[in-house]
C-alpha cells in the first residue's frame, strides 16, 4: 500500500518532484504509472519510486492521540519505573495431547503380574504338582507346574513376584530342589505332630528364597491348610501405612489398620473353601458386626469393611483360626523381607520416639511365633525368608542366623561370635531367632540346572542345544548354579 | 608306486603308556615305556633300554613283586583298550580322533562360528541398535533395555500385519516373529527404513537455492535412520508405569506398531521416498568446476 500511496503523492504534488530537480527520466517514470493508474492496471514496480521519502514521513507521523497505536508506541512515564514482564510460556503443539495415567495406574502397571505367554510353546509331559509331589524325593530335579486353583490363591497371596520369570511360559511350573523336598518333609512332619515348624529361609541375592516360601505356600493350600501370608514385610516398617496406638498394651503396641484390612482380604480369597466351611467357636464382642457362634468363618472376614474395626476382626478371625480341639487345620503363617522387620521401624511415638518394628502388633504377631513363645496349636508352620537386595543393615539377624547355621552343621567352636566392638546388636532380635531352623539356599546342582534348562528349552524360550557343556556355561556363567544368575544369562540376554 | 595298505603297520604305531604320568617311577633310563605290540602275548620279555651295568650306583629297582602284578593287569587293559581301537580300525573310524581323545568338551568348531567370538557375541543388528539406545556411554544399561525390548517381543502376541504396509519380501509369516525376536526387530526396522536420503546441495540450483539430490543409503544407514524415527516417537510418547522397564517398553510397543502397519514412522518413509522420486530429475547434476 506504502508503495501505491507514495506513488500517488508523487502524482498529485507534482511540485514536490519539481523542488527536487526531477530530470526527465523520472518525468518519464511518472507519466508512465498515472498511464497505468488510468488503466487500473496495478502498480508492481515500487522500486521506481526510490527518490521517494514519503513512507519514510509516513513511519514518522505520529498517530492521533488518543487511539490504541498511540498507546502502544508512546513511551513509558517515567513516573512508572522499568516494568518487568513475565512472558507467557509457549503451549507444546508439537505432537498430539496425551491423556496421563491416572493416579495409581503407573504403580498397578509396574506390579502387574503375568503368569502366560501364549507364544511359549506347552511342554510335552509337564505334570500338576499333587499335594504329595513335593515330598518325594524322586521328583528332585523335575520341573512340575502348579494347578489352576493353587494359581489364583497364590495370585491372593501375593506369592508371585514381578522380578520372576512367570510371564515368559505357558504355565507356571516350578523346579523341586533338594531344598524342596527338605523344607515340605519338616513342615509335613510338624503339622503330623501338631507341632510348629520354626524356620527362616536365608541366602545370597536371586538363590531362590522367595521362590521356595512360594514352594511352600503351595503346598500348604494343596493339602487345606489356612495361610497368611505377608508377601512383603517392607510395607510394614517403612512408614507407608496408617498406624495407631492399641489402648491398654505396656509396653504400647501399634495397629496399622489399613494393612490389616488388605490382609483379611487376602486371607479370604485365597482361604475361600476353609473359611466357609469352618465355623466360628468363640463370641466376639466389640465387632463392628454381631457375629453369632456357629457361623461361618467367612461371614466374620467379611464383616471387616472398612480400616476402622479391622484390627479387632483380625484378632477375631484368629483366634478363631487357632482355636483348639475344633477340627482346624494346620495353618502356615509366611513372610517375605524377614530384614524389614529386624530392625527399628521407621514410625515414631507421640514424643517423636522411633518405634522398635516388634511394638508393631502385626509384626509382633509374627515374631512371637517365629521365636516360640506362642505356638499353633492345630500344628503348621512359621516360616520367613530374609532378602538381600533392598535390605537395610542388620547385624543382629545376620549373627543369629549364622549361629544357628554353624550349630545345626554341629561346629561347637565354629560358631561365630558377637564382634566386640562393633554397634548396633539388637537384643530383641536375637532373643527372636534364638531356637529357630535355618535354611542355606545355595546354587543348582548341575542336575538340577539341567532339568530347568530342559523345560526353557522345551518351552522355546531358550534356543540352544542343552547338553553337558552349555548347561555347564550357564552353570558358571551362573555363579555356580545361582538359579537367578542363570536366569539373567539365558533368558534376559540380548542372545538367544 | 603306491604303498601297500597294512593292517600290522598300523598297529605297529600304536603306543602303550600307562595312564596317569605322575604315577610312573622317579625318572630313570630304564623306565622308558617300552613299546610293545598289541598281538604280542609274551610281557616278561621286556629287556631294560639300559643294561644293568650302565645304571647308577646304589640304584635298586623300584618294583617289587606286587608293582609288577599291577604292571601286568594294567598291560592287559591296555592289550584290551588296544584291541578295542584296532576294531575301531576295521570298522573304518578313527580312534585317535582329536576331537573326542584327551578333550573333556571336544575341540571347538573351526573356523570358530562368530558367537564364539567376543566382540560378535551379539547380531549385528541387535549391536548397532543397542549403542543408538545408549546413553552417556552406558553400554550395559543399554544391553539391559536392549534384552527388556526382546523379551516385551517375545511375549507379546502374533502381530496382525497390514498389507498396505508390507514387510520385507522374504519375511517369515507373523506367527513366526515373537519366538524370534531378533528377526522380529531386524524386520521391522529394515521394513520401515528409507531406500535413500535426500542431500541438499547448497547453492546448486541456482540464486543461491539448494538443489535436493537424492543418494542411495548403505543398509547399516537405513537401519540406523530408521530407529532414529523410531527413537523420536518413543521419545514423545507418554510411560503407561513407572520404573526401569518403561523406556524398553515403549520402544518394543513402537516396533510392534510398526510391524502392523499403525506407526507414524511409515509416513515419514513415504514422504521421504516421494521427495526423493520429485527430485530424481536432478540425479545428472555436474557440480559446475571451480573458479580460482
Amino acid at each position: 500500500m506504502s508503495a501505491s500511496n507514495c506513488l500517488r503523492c508523487c502524482l498529485l504534488r507534482p511540485s514536490v518532484v519539481g523542488r527536487a530537480g526531477a530530470t526527465a527520466a523520472t518525468a518519464k517514470a511518472s507519466a508512465a504509472a498515472t498511464a497505468r493508474l488510468r488503466q487500473g492496471m496495478p502498480l508492481a514496480a515500487a522500486a521506481a519510486a526510490s527518490f521517494s521519502t514519503t513512507a519514510n514521513r509516513g513511519a514518522n507521523q505520529k498517530p492521533k492521540p488518543g487511539t490504541k497505536a498511540a498507546e502502544r508506541n508512546a513511551p513509558p512515564s517515567i513516573r512508572q519505573g522499568k516494568l518487568f514482564t513475565i512472558k507467557k510460556k509457549k503451549k507444546n503443539d508439537s505432537g498430539a495431547r496425551v491423556k496421563s495415567p491416572l493416579p495409581g495406574e503407573r504403580k498397578a502397571f509396574r506390579k502387574r503380574i503375568l503368569l502366560s505367554n501364549t507364544n511359549a510353546l506347552p511342554v510335552p509331559g509337564l505334570t500338576d504338582l499333587g499335594a504329595e509331589s513335593m515330598l518325594d524325593p524322586s521328583n528332585v530335579c523335575k520341573v512340575l507346574s502348579l494347578p489352576d486353583d493353587v494359581v489364583d490363591q497364590l495370585r491372593a497371596d501375593e506369592a508371585f513376584k514381578t522380578t520372576q520369570c512367570w510371564s515368559m511360559f505357558r504355565k507356571p511350573s516350578i523346579l523341586i530342589r533338594t531344598e524342596t523336598v527338605d523344607l515340605i518333609t519338616r513342615m509335613h512332619a510338624a503339622a503330623k505332630t501338631n507341632k510348629t515348624l520354626r524356620l527362616v529361609l536365608t541366602g545370597d541375592r536371586v538363590t531362590g528364597k522367595s521362590l521356595m516360601l512360594l514352594q511352600a505356600i503351595t503346598q500348604a493350600h494343596l493339602n487345606d491348610w489356612l495361610v497368611v501370608n505377608i508377601p512383603d514385610a517392607q510395607e510394614l516398617t517403612t512408614a507407608c501405612t496408617e498406624y495407631a496406638p492399641i489402648l491398654d498394651t505396656e509396653p504400647i503396641q501399634y495397629m496399622q489398620q489399613n494393612y490389616v484390612l488388605k490382609l483379611i482380604q487376602a486371607i479370604k480369597k485365597s482361604n475361600e473353601k476353609l473359611l466357609l466351611k469352618l465355623t466360628t467357636v468363640f463370641s466376639h464382642a466389640g465387632l463392628p458386626q454381631n457375629i453369632p457362634i456357629k457361623s461361618p468363618l467367612m461371614q466374620l472376614a467379611n464383616s471387616a469393611k472398612e480400616a476402622e474395626g479391622a484390627w479387632a476382626v483380625f484378632q477375631a478371625m484368629w483366634q478363631e483360626m487357632t482355636a483348639q480341639g475344633h477340627g482346624r487345620p494346620p495353618m502356615l503363617l509366611s513372610l517375605d523381607g524377614l530384614t524389614h522387620i529386624m530392625r527399628i521401624s521407621d514410625y515414631r511415638t507421640p514424643a517423636f520416639n522411633p518405634i522398635h518394628s516388634h511394638d508393631l502388633a502385626l509384626v509382633r504377631l509374627f515374631t512371637d511365633h517365629l521365636s516360640g513363645a506362642t505356638s499353633l496349636p492345630n500344628g503348621g508352620a512359621v516360616i520367613a525368608a530374609t532378602n538381600r537386595n533392598n535390605a537395610p543393615r542388620n547385624p543382629s539377624m545376620e549373627l543369629a542366623l549364622a549361629q544357628r547355621e554353624a550349630e545345626q552343621l554341629g561346629g561347637g567352636k565354629d560358631v561365630p561370635q558377637p564382634q566386640p566392638y562393633l554397634k548396633g546388636y539388637d537384643e530383641r532380635v536375637e532373643a527372636v531367632l534364638r531356637n529357630v531352623q535355618v535354611i542355606k539356599l545355595q546354587g543348582l546342582s548341575k542336575l538340577e540346572a539341567r532339568a530347568l534348562m530342559e523345560y526353557w528349552a522345551a518351552s522355546g524360550v531358550l534356543r540352544i542345544t542343552v547338553d553337558e557343556k552349555s548347561v555347564t556355561e550357564k552353570w558358571a556363567l551362573g555363579g555356580s548354579g545361582v538359579v537367578g544368575e542363570m536366569e539373567r544369562a539365558s533368558l534376559l540376554t540380548m542372545r538367544f | 608306486m603306491p604303498p601297500r595298505l597294512k593292517v600290522w603297520a598300523a598297529c605297529r604305531a600304536l603306543s602303550i603308556r600307562p595312564r596317569p604320568l605322575s604315577a610312573r617311577p622317579p625318572l630313570r633310563c630304564a623306565a622308558v615305556p617300552v613299546r610293545t605290540f598289541a598281538d604280542s602275548t609274551n610281557t616278561t620279555n621286556t629287556t631294560p633300554a639300559v643294561p644293568a651295568s650302565k645304571l647308577p650306583e646304589g640304584y635298586e629297582d623300584p618294583e617289587p613283586e606286587s608293582q609288577a602284578k599291577k604292571n601286568e593287569s594294567e598291560h592287559d587293559d591296555n592289550v584290551l583298550q588296544a584291541l578295542d581301537k584296532l576294531k575301531m580300525i576295521s570298522y573304518g573310524l578313527n580312534p585317535f580322533d582329536p576331537a573326542v581323545e584327551g578333550h573333556k568338551y571336544g575341540l571347538p568348531q573351526l573356523p570358530l562360528p562368530s558367537p564364539m567370538h567376543m566382540k560378535h557375541r551379539y547380531d549385528d543388528v541387535v549391536v548397532q541398535l543397542t549403542k543408538l539406545i545408549m546413553r552417556d556411554g552406558k553400554l550395559s544399561k543399554a544391553q539391559r533395555d536392549m534384552a527388556m525390548i526382546l523379551n516385551y517381543l517375545r511375549t507379546s502376541p502374533p502381530p496382525k500385519i497390514n498389507p498396505s504396509k508390507p514387510l520385507m519380501p522374504g519375511s517369515p509369516p507373523a506367527a513366526h516373529l515373537p519366538l524370534d525376536p531378533i528377526t522380529y526387530i531386524t524386520i521391522a526396522i529394515d521394513s520401515v527404513a528409507p531406500l535413500v536420503r535426500v542431500r541438499a546441495l547448497a547453492g546448486a540450483a541456482g540464486g543461491g537455492k539448494a538443489l535436493d539430490i537424492p543418494v542411495p543409503l548403505a543398509a547399516r544407514q537405513r537401519r540406523r535412520m530408521a530407529f532414529q524415527w523410531i527413537l523420536d516417537v518413543v521419545e514423545k510418547k507418554p510411560s503407561k508405569g513407572s520404573g526401569r522397564g518403561m523406556f524398553p517398553t515403549r520402544v518394543a510397543e513402537e516396533i510392534v506398531a510398526v510391524v502392523e502397519g499403525r506407526s507414524g514412522v511409515w509416513d515419514k518413509r513415504f514422504l521421504l521416498h516421494k521427495q526423493a522420486t520429485s527430485a530424481r530429475a536432478n540425479l545428472n547434476y555436474k557440480a559446475p568446476p571451480r573458479r580460482h
